[in-house]
């Protein structure tokens, strides 16, 4: 994986998405070119010491030629809240890419890909590089409504994208759970791989389980450092001997390696 | 340019900049980001005899201006950290100094012998930490309890004895005296502060722990304080840390008193505070056309 850099990165574009929803784009040509799908970046969100902690966010897009990286952001707090008010040509502090993200290796296999909420921010990256690769995908997008699947049209390009919203107003009503049921009892996958809430990772490691197909789940957990330092950010091992550090051995972990807490 | 080298308790250091235990991990962390070794010394996480898995829950939680940590001194033991750990973390070139923390000062005794010859360039005792059960910071709160640890493990040993000090107390006058007595050959102030945080939607503690250690900006004028009045009643160097961030903050620290600082919570606001800070260090010597930085330690109750 690429290497790490501490950089201060130019606002090429801040587009709102909705009330609270951004797609913030960074100049940052060496991340750019370093990052690995499923890996973030620790970006600095405020001029002072309030807030005084980095916020960890995906690397939504890396493009290497523009030198370009994207970030697909819900305000949340203060921290996003800050972020959203950058404006092009001003500057962010970010720390990446760290941590370890989707390992895939081969050609023309077939995977599905589950994301709901601004948690399916990492699938965008991920599903370009398989579709380089010519796997084909199956893509299963949860939102509360139509208009929060964001990154809906940019995934078309790489796969088949099922989508499901809370209200119905695209697809059917109910939680990506759902798809998740039935593209399992229709189809047959190579890997999947996962992104989004708790209760969305908790049925793909049962499905994994219990189907034999192996998966990987993206994390989050309350970081510091971002790189693998201060033993802040751990989630259960299988090994029960074993604290995992989300921020290193993560936030990409195999199904099997976690043990998922509510 | 400026020299800043100094020495405390015999370990030569380049400049006075450290890391604080816990925050660095063990350097090669943050090797990728910024070349560690421009540091004056590394400092590791606490170390513990056996493996130690540390604290189950949230383990992190911001507060105003610094975070509450209730990590519970999750390392690999003592073994691993000599074994696979020590050799990398020597190969900056600077020296190591290993953080140490028992239940019992048999348990600090045997953590210093297996020490002793590994390579590390001195001890430092923690015996403050907020966030473990055993030991930890009910043994750096009696002077009588801390004195004795700490003789024991003078006793254990060839490696100098930094003794890092808890500002949860009502005097750390008196307990910096005792351990300076029993054999200390220099201080750490401060570790955390103990706090907690309650998260209202849950309407639980935020910490899995319930209490955690405050640390950043925040606790800086409570740290500026405790080297204020230690280093005037002691005659050891003292290190200094504290929600240090910049090298204004740094010579806060060394006007009040100590002798080196350590750079801690502030990396995880700007991964490069510690370059920024010796540079600082060394610009401010050079406006100031001072020519031995050292005369700047305790300068503002010196004169
Ligand atoms: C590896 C990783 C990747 C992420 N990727 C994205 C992404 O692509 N898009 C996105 O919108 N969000 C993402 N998140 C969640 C995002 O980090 C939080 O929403 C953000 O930190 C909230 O900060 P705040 O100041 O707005 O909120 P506040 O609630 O004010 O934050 C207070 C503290 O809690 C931490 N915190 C709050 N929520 C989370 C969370 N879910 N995970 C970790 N720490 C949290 C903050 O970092 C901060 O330290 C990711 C989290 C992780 C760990
Ligand atoms: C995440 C974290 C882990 C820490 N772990 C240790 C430790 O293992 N041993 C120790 O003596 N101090 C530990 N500390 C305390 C720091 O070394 C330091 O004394 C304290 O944080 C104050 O400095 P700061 O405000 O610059 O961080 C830890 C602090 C933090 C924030
Ligand atoms: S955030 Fe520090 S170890 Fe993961």
């Amino acid at each position: 994986m690429g290497q790490t850099g501490e950089y201060t990165a130019r606002v090429i574009r801040q587009e709102a998405l909705d009330a609270d929803a951004f797609l913030l784009t960074l100049e940052a040509p060496e991340l750019a070119a370093a990052a690995q799908p499923g890996q973030f970046a620790m970006i600095g969100c405020g001029s002072g010491y309030d807030p005084f902690l980095r916020r960890p966010l995906s690397i939504h897009r890396a493009q290497s030629t523009a030198g370009a990286v994207s970030f697909l952001y819900r305000v949340r707090g203060q921290g996003t809240e800050w972020l959203a008010t950058r404006r092009q040509g001003e500057f962010v502090p970010l720390l990446g890419p760290l941590g370890r993200g989707f390992r895939f290796a081969g050609n023309s296999r077939r995977a599905l890909l589950v994301g709901a909420g601004i948690g399916a921010a990492p699938l965008l990256f991920l599903a370009e590089a398989l579709a380089g690769l010519n796997w084909t995908l199956n893509i299963l997008l949860g939102a509360r409504t139509a208009h929060s699947l964001f990154c809906r049209s940019a995934l078309e390009r790489y796969g088949r994208v099922h989508a499901i919203t809370d209200d119905g107003s695209a697809g059917r009503r109910g939680s990506v759970n759902a798809l998740l049921q039935e593209a399992l009892k229709k189809g047959t996958y190579a890997d999947i791989f996962a992104c989004g809430p708790q209760p969305v990772l908790q049925a793909v490691q049962r499905a994994s389980a219990d189907r034999g197909i192996p998966a990987q789940l993206s994390l989050e957990e309350n970081m510091a450092c971002g790189l693998g330092a201060c033993m802040g950010c751990t989630c259960r091992g299988s090994d029960p001997s074993r604290m995992l550090r989300v921020c290193a051995e993560g936030p990409v972990f195999d199904a099997e390696e976690v043990i998922l807490d509510d | 340019m400026t020299d800043l080298a100094v020495s405390i308790a015999g370990i030569s250091m380049s400049n006075p900049v450290l890391v604080a235990s816990g925050t660095f991990g063990y350097g090669a962390e943050y090797h990728p980001v910024f070349d560690v070794s421009r540091l004056g010394a590394l400092v590791t996480k606490g170390l513990t005899l056996r493996p130690c898995a540390g604290n189950p829950g949230r383990r992190l939680c911001e507060t105003p201006a610094g975070l509450l940590n209730a990590i519970g001194l999750q390392n690999p033991g003592v073994e691993v950290f000599i074994g696979d750990i020590l050799p990398a973390m020597r190969s900056y070139g600077v020296p190591v100094i290993a953080n140490i923390a028992g239940a019992t000062d048999e348990e600090y005794v045997a953590l210093a012998e297996r020490l002793d010859g590994s390579g590390v360039a001195g001890l430092e005792l923690n015996i403050s930490c907020p966030n473990v059960q055993a030991g930890g910071m009910a043994l750096g709160t009696d002077p009588c309890l801390a004195a004795s640890v700490v003789a024991a493990v003078v006793q254990a040993t060839s490696l100098p004895v930094i003794v890092k000090l808890t500002p949860n107390v009502t005097d750390i006058v008196g307990l910096a005296r005792a351990v300076v007595d029993a054999g200390a050959a220099a201080l750490s102030l401060i570790n955390t502060l103990l706090g907690l945080a309650i998260d209202v939607e849950t309407g639980r503690p935020a910490l899995g722990n319930i209490t955690g250690g405050l640390s950043g900006p925040a606790i800086r004028p409570v740290a500026v304080r405790a080297v204020w009045q230690v280093a005037q009643a002691v005659d050891v160097p003292i290190i200094g840390m504290g929600g240090i961030c910049t090298g204004r903050d740094a010579l806060e620290f060394i006007l009040a008193g100590a002798s080196a600082v350590a750079v801690g919570s502030a990396f995880f606001h700007d991964p490069l505070a510690a370059v920024k800070i010796i540079e600082d260090l060394e610009r401010y010597c050079d406006r100031k056309g001072i020519a031995d930085w050292r005369t700047l330690i305790g300068a503002a109750w010196k004169s």
